[in-house]
C-alpha cells in the first residue's frame, strides 16, 4: 500500500528481457511432467524387475537396471521434485499474502532445486 | 552512432488480403531510437500504406503497443534492436497492419462497471479517505490500458481468463472505499482464478504496475474474506 505514483518506464529492453514468469511456468510444467511420467515408468519397471509373472519381460531387458542406476535421471528427478514443490509452496505462499519478488524467487528455488539435483550425482559419484 | 535496423512488420489487410505476411524494411538512424521511430520512418519513406497507431510518444497512453520479437511492449519506449519481427498484439482482432480492433476491450471495461457505485446517495462533498489509500489507488489508476498485459499474459491464451488489466481495474475499484460492487465476484467470473501466477504481466507493465498482485489480494481475500 505504499507504492508512489507509477510513471511510465521510459526506454525500455522488454523484447530483449528474460521473461523470469515464462521460465518459472514452463520449468514448474515440464518438472510436473517428469515427475509423473517418472511414478508410471518407475511403477512399471518395479513390476517387471520383482513381479514372477513379469520374468520374461524381465529377461528380455537387460538394459533396465542398468538405466535404473544412471546418475543423471536421479539428478533430474531430484530437481524435479524440489522443483516443482517449492515453486508450488511459493504460489501457495504468495497466495495467502506472502510478499515474494518474482525473479529473486524463481532463482532461489531453481538454485536449491540444482543442489538437489546436484548432491545426487555427487552421492553416485561417491562424494 | 548510427544503426541500421531490419524490421519484419506484419502487414494483413482483412479486406483484402487472404492471408498475412511479413515485409521487410531497413532503417538507419540514431541508436537509440525507439520502435515507434522505425515504424514512422517505414511509413513515412518506404510504406506509405503502413497502419499503426500512436499517440502521446512518452508512454503515457498505451496507444502503440505491439509485440516486438513475440513479447508485447510500447514502441514508443522500446529501444530498437538490429533485426526485429513487428506485429500486433495478440489476441485481438487486427483492423489493419498493426491496429488492433479494441471494440472489444472497451465492451469489456463498460460491461465492468468501472466506476464507484454507493449504496447511499454522494453527500456532495468529498468525503475523507486515507492518504495512505488514496496513493494506492492512484498507483492503480496508473493503468495505461494499453493491453501489454494482456497480450502476454499465457493464461489468456489457454484458459478462459479476460486477463491482468481488467483485474487491475477491478482491485482498483475494489479497494475504494465509496465503492459497494462485488468486484471479487466479478473478478471470478472474469477468471481471476485461472491466472497461473507467473508475474510476466508484472515484469512487462509499462507502467510499473502489478496485476498479478491484484490477483493476489483478490485470492486473498476470497480466502480469508474482507477486503484484501
Amino acid at each position: 500500500m505504499n507504492q508512489a505514483i507509477a510513471l511510465p518506464r521510459n526506454t525500455t529492453r522488454q523484447a530483449e528481457a528474460l521473461l523470469h514468469g515464462e521460465i518459472a511456468r514452463i520449468l514448474h510444467r515440464i518438472t510436473g511432467a517428469v515427475v509423473v511420467i517418472f511414478v508410471l515408468v518407475h511403477v512399471l519397471a518395479q513390476a517387471v524387475l520383482h513381479a514372477p509373472a513379469l520374468a520374461s519381460l524381465k529377461a528380455g531387458a537387460p538394459w533396465l537396471p542398468v538405466l535404473q542406476s544412471q546418475h543423471w535421471i536421479h539428478a533430474v528427478l531430484y530437481f524435479s521434485i524440489a522443483f516443482h514443490t517449492l515453486y508450488g509452496l511459493k504460489l501457495l505462499a504468495v497466495d495467502l499474502g506472502a510478499r515474494l519478488d518474482y525473479r529473486r524467487s524463481l532463482w532461489v528455488i531453481i538454485g536449491l532445486s540444482a543442489v538437489i539435483g546436484i548432491r545426487e550425482v555427487l552421492r553416485y559419484a561417491g562424494i | 552512432m548510427s544503426i541500421t535496423v531490419t524490421a519484419e512488420i506484419r502487414r494483413f489487410d482483412p479486406s483484402r488480403d487472404s492471408e498475412p505476411r511479413y515485409d521487410r524494411f531497413q532503417v538507419t538512424g540514431a541508436e537509440n531510437m525507439r520502435v515507434l521511430d522505425v515504424i514512422r520512418s517505414i511509413y513515412e519513406e518506404q510504406a506509405g500504406d503502413l497502419a499503426f497507431q500512436f499517440a502521446c510518444r512518452i508512454g503515457r497512453c498505451g496507444t502503440c503497443a505491439v509485440r516486438v520479437n513475440g513479447t508485447p511492449v510500447l514502441a514508443c519506449q522500446e529501444r530498437c534492436k538490429s533485426h526485429m519481427r513487428i506485429e500486433p498484439l495478440t489476441p485481438f482482432p487486427v483492423l489493419r497492419d498493426l491496429v488492433i480492433d479494441r471494440s472489444e476491450i472497451e465492451e469489456r471495461y463498460a460491461g465492468l462497471a468501472l466506476a464507484p457505485s454507493r449504496e447511499t446517495a454522494h453527500p456532495g462533498r468529498p468525503e475523507p479517505i486515507d492518504p495512505k489509500l488514496a496513493e494506492h489507488i492512484c498507483h492503480l489508476d496508473s493503468c495505461l490500458a494499453c493491453m501489454v498485459c494482456v497480450s502476454a499474459c499465457p493464461a489468456v491464451e489457454e484458459r478462459p481468463f479476460d486477463g491482468p488489466a481488467f483485474m487491475l481495474k477491478l482491485r482498483q475499484m475494489a479497494e475504494h472505499p465509496a465503492d459497494r460492487t462485488d468486484r471479487l465476484q466479478q473478478a471470478v467470473g472474469a477468471g481471476m482464478l485461472e491466472c497461473f501466477g507467473c508475474d510476466v504481466c508484472t515484469q512487462l507493465c509499462p507502467a510499473d504496475l502489478s496485476p498479478a498482485q491484484a490477483i493476489r489480494e483478490f485470492r486473498k481475500e476470497l480466502l480469508f474474506g474482507g477486503r484484501g
